[in-house]
């Protein structure tokens, strides 16, 4: 039987590395006593396949993995034994039948929702935040260099990675950007590219950061990857 | 004071920052009553490192089983993390809590490699502690240390407030509940410290001196008044029944061993002249096989790990090691949890036990036979012939392994360039029986390698090689020149230790204590973690021991009989006059055997514990060889 489960990863675990994740998954599936499936091979693991990674230094409300049982466990039961056996940062939130067959999370996800706490020299209004956003994203294009580990650096245009963006409070945007196979924003990019243009707005920190989320965009709308669309077989 | 705030914020601006946050399943977060006393437990390397170490595992789990005590850990950060804590002035903190280190009680280190102890004074100094034991203040925490290198602890005697000697689960929550009584009694460091020394297992350095002569020798060992002359290790009766944790914390960072590890038994009396630990944890104590099934389950439910490893000095020895490990294997293997051995004989049993454990994941194999020739062996006292070998290679790649690691000593008593070039003959010998197996076999087998890692012996306190003189620099090279020409070609891979390391891992290991002042030398001109080769600046360490008009080579150097040794001032039961003749031994390359299966040879180990071997599997047995 195979499961999608959504968990968070909050902020006592906010520098633990994707792979880590990964491994910390295993063994609360081995503590938390669940009949897993395990690969075959040389090296067997247990079956699970997980989403896009998160970035190290970020917290998010809502990433997905799929999991392979022998047996049938009741959703409820299935959060319950994970939840009983994890680190209270590590929180699983939601767990959802699914047949074997259907498309893997890191080829159906492709959204990622971030909301980060901006800081100013100087204190905004909200109507000026809105009006900063909006001359933001009316560039025709938002060209910004990428670092990338052991490799040269690269300029990139985060006009085409940016789905949507809005204001959602005081000192509160919110972004929607492309993740996964299609490419990547990460947040300290979309703070750097703002703090261009806008030099009142402080310097970075993972710490103004949360993931609300990973989605699957179909047109405008974005949707939870447990949506009926996606695993109706 | 707290500092958790502050370091969440930074800790994106450095390497591996799961270092330093904590939060681990398992880890014990207790709260901080007045009445609890607290202890911090520093291991003086990185956390992948420091969380493998197996004593430090035990301590946490005992002390924090009490009511009113709290343990906690700290590691040494590296050197990013380091620059960053002073940058934003955070002093050193513990995982659980995230308090400063002077809120601690008592500050305890682990003492695992010599090669550790600049990073010792670099978590005081990272605390806000002066690194001098005479210099911190009565508010300050007291700092203690023990473990493996505590039978040389000279070299650091002045940082140190009290030592512990042996094996700190019989004695230390003894040791903290006096502690805690003195201090209610509002004494002072000086008078507690008197006072503690009493307890046996202690040893208060600064109630101890050393007196030199005009040569630098030393001349006597000297107590305060009314001190106990020598300071008696202890040790762990009954291990069966010693406490032992199955709760271990998991980390989320790779580490060193990420797996259940059980400690099936402690002391080995297999008598390598070489080998400190096989001195210093005599007597030879084993835990049973229903108590080791128990562990393993309760650990394995408890952290979610899917491997056990079990470890001992020397695995195979353990008295009913096949009965666990079938137990073990059919037990677990179901469930997908592979078994590893640590610490193999070179034997066809060890390939036997080895072939058992490999049924879920097929893990490397990897023998000592640490000397190229028989001869040098039999100084060594290494009871293995050259047949068990070969017949161990033979039985390990026909049973499917294509890939054997070989472990080698250079600079051992009377070698001669003979008995390096057996080391590289060896290596060649074990490749072609490789081929061998592998043109003659039907099943699927890969390509044959060996590789071959040599260290450089370093003389150790408390062996029979105490006195030996170790190599020089030339010579070392010379040795690693030979078998890197002679053991090249694609079978092969050979590694080796960097000399000059060695050398002051020799200085350290057999040190007094005038090299303290050396050690902080080098630590205030920046060194750190010399265990990590890419850390070791020997150039520093030159003009450390030059200020301080120390010559290294006075501590390399071949030792007189008569000679008074800084170590002495410790006891670990085990009389000089019995190493002693086991260094004549080496020298006529008489062997002796082991006492659990031959007779006994007078170590004293026995009557002075007044405890006998523990072996859960009797004397007699299918082992005796």
């Amino acid at each position: 039987m195979n499961y999608r489960i959504k968990f968070a990863k909050l902020e006592d675990l906010m520098y633990i590395s994707h792979l880590e994740v990964i491994k910390t998954l295993r063994r609360i599936i081995r503590r938390a006593e669940l009949p897993a499936a395990f690969s075959q091979g040389y090296n067997p693991r247990i079956n699970l396949a997980i989403g896009p990674p998160l970035a190290v230094g970020l917290i998010s409300r809502g990433e997905y993995f799929d999991l392979e049982l022998e047996a049938e466990v009741e959703p409820e039961k299935l959060l319950a034994d994970l939840n009983s056996a994890s680190p209270k940062d590590l929180k699983f939130l939601k767990a959802v039948k699914i047949p074997g067959d259907i498309r893997s999370l890191s080829s159906l996800v492709d959204t990622a929702v971030y909301t980060i706490n901006f800081e100013y020299e100087e204190d905004k209004t909200i109507v000026q935040e809105k009006e900063m956003l909006e001359n933001f994203m009316k560039q025709e294009e938002i060209m910004i260099i990428r670092h990338r580990r052991k490799k040269s650096d690269r300029e990139i245009d985060l006009k085409t990675r940016i789905f949507s963006a809005e204001v959602l409070e005081k000192n509160k945007w919110k972004f929607a950007v492309v993740t996964g196979s299609r490419g990547n924003v990460r947040p300290e990019e979309l703070n750097r590219a703002l703090k261009e243009k806008y030099s009142e707005i402080k310097d970075f920190s993972p710490l103004q950061v949360i993931r609300e989320g990973v989605f699957v965009r179909d047109g405008e709308e974005f949707y939870p990857p447990y949506a009926e669309k996606f695993i109706g077989s | 004071m707290q500092y958790k705030k502050k370091i969440i914020e930074n800790l994106y601006k450095i390497s591996s920052p799961e270092r330093y946050t904590g939060n681990e399943w398992n880890s014990i977060n207790k709260e901080w009553t007045q009445q609890r006393l607290k202890v911090a437990l520093a291991f003086p390397d990185v956390y992948e490192i420091g969380m493998s170490h197996l004593g430090l595992k035990i301590l946490y789990h005992l002390i924090n089983r009490e009511k009113n005590m709290l343990a906690e850990r700290v590691y040494a950060p590296w050197q990013d993390m380091e620059d960053l804590m002073k940058e934003e002035e955070i002093p050193l903190y513990t995982l659980e809590s995230y308090h400063e280190i002077k809120d601690f009680d008592i500050l305890g280190f682990t003492l695992q490699y010599e090669m550790s102890y600049t990073n010792i004074l670099n978590m005081l100094d990272l605390s806000g502690l002066s690194i001098y034991a005479s210099e911190r203040g009565e508010d300050d925490p007291l700092v203690i240390a023990g473990g493996s290198t505590v039978f040389n602890s000279e070299p650091i005697a002045d940082f140190i407030d009290l030592f512990f000697v042996g094996e700190a689960e019989s004695l230390i929550i003894e040791l903290l509940n006096e502690y805690k009584k003195l201090k209610a009694q509002a004494l002072t460091k000086s008078e507690i410290l008197k006072k503690l020394n009493k307890m046996p297992g202690i040893y208060v350095p600064s109630l101890y001196s050393e007196q030199y002569g005009d040569e630098g020798e030393i001349l006597a060992l000297n107590s305060a008044e009314g001190e106990k002359k020598r300071v008696k290790k202890q040790v762990v009766q009954n291990l069966d029944q010693a406490f032992y944790p199955t709760d271990f914390i998991v980390p989320y960072r790779d580490t060193v061993h990420e797996r259940v590890v059980l400690e099936i038994s402690r002391g080995c009396t297999r008598s390598c002249r070489f080998c400190a630990a096989g001195m210093a944890y005599r007597p030879v104590r084993e835990r049973s096989v229903e108590r080791l099934m128990e562990l393993a389950e309760k650990a394995l439910k408890a952290t979610g790990y899917d491997e056990i490893s079990l470890t001992s000095l020397s695995t195979v020895d353990y008295t009913e090691a096949k009965k666990l490990v079938q137990a073990m294997t059919e037990k677990f293997s179901e469930q997908m949890i592979s078994v590893s051995l640590s610490s193999l004989r070179v034997d066809e049993f060890s390939v036997e036990l080895a072939e058992e454990v490999n049924k879920v994941r097929k893990s490397g194999l990897t023998f000592a036979p640490e000397a190229g020739t028989q001869r040098l062996r039999d100084v060594i006292n290494k009871n293995i012939s050259e047949d068990d070998i070969y017949s161990a290679a033979r039985s390990a790649f026909e049973n499917g392994w294509s890939r054997i690691k070989l472990y080698f000593m250079i600079g051992l008593p009377t070698e001669t360039m003979e008995d390096v070039k057996g080391i590289a003959e060896m290596a060649q010998k074990i490749r072609d029986i490789g081929r061998e197996v592998r043109r003659n076999t039907k099943k699927k087998m890969r390509r044959i390698e060996v590789s071959v890692s040599v260290s450089t012996f370093v003389p150790k306190v408390f062996t029979p090689f105490q006195w030996h003189q170790m190599d020089d620099i030339e010579t070392i090279i010379k040795k690693h020149d030979y078998l890197r020409d002679n053991i090249k070609g694609r079978s092969f891979s050979f590694s080796w230790n960097d000399p000059e390391l060695s050398r002051l891992e020799g200085v350290l290991a057999r040190g007094d204590r005038r090299l303290s002042a050396v050690i902080a030398s080098a630590w205030e001109k920046g060194s750190r973690f010399e265990g990590w080769h890419e850390c070791f600046e020997p150039r520093i360490w030159g003009e450390a021991f030059r200020e301080n008009e120390i010559q290294p080579s006075e501590y390399l150097r071949q030792r007189g009989e008569e000679e008074i040794f800084s170590w002495e001032k410790l006891d670990i039961g085990i009389p000089k006059s019995f190493l002693l003749r086991e260094y004549k031994n080496a020298e006529e390359e008489i062997l002796i055997d082991d006492c659990r299966f031959d007779d006994c040879h007078g170590c004293s180990i026995c009557g002075n514990f007044e405890v006998d071997l523990e072996l859960v599997g009797g004397r007699n047995n299918e082992l005796q060889n």
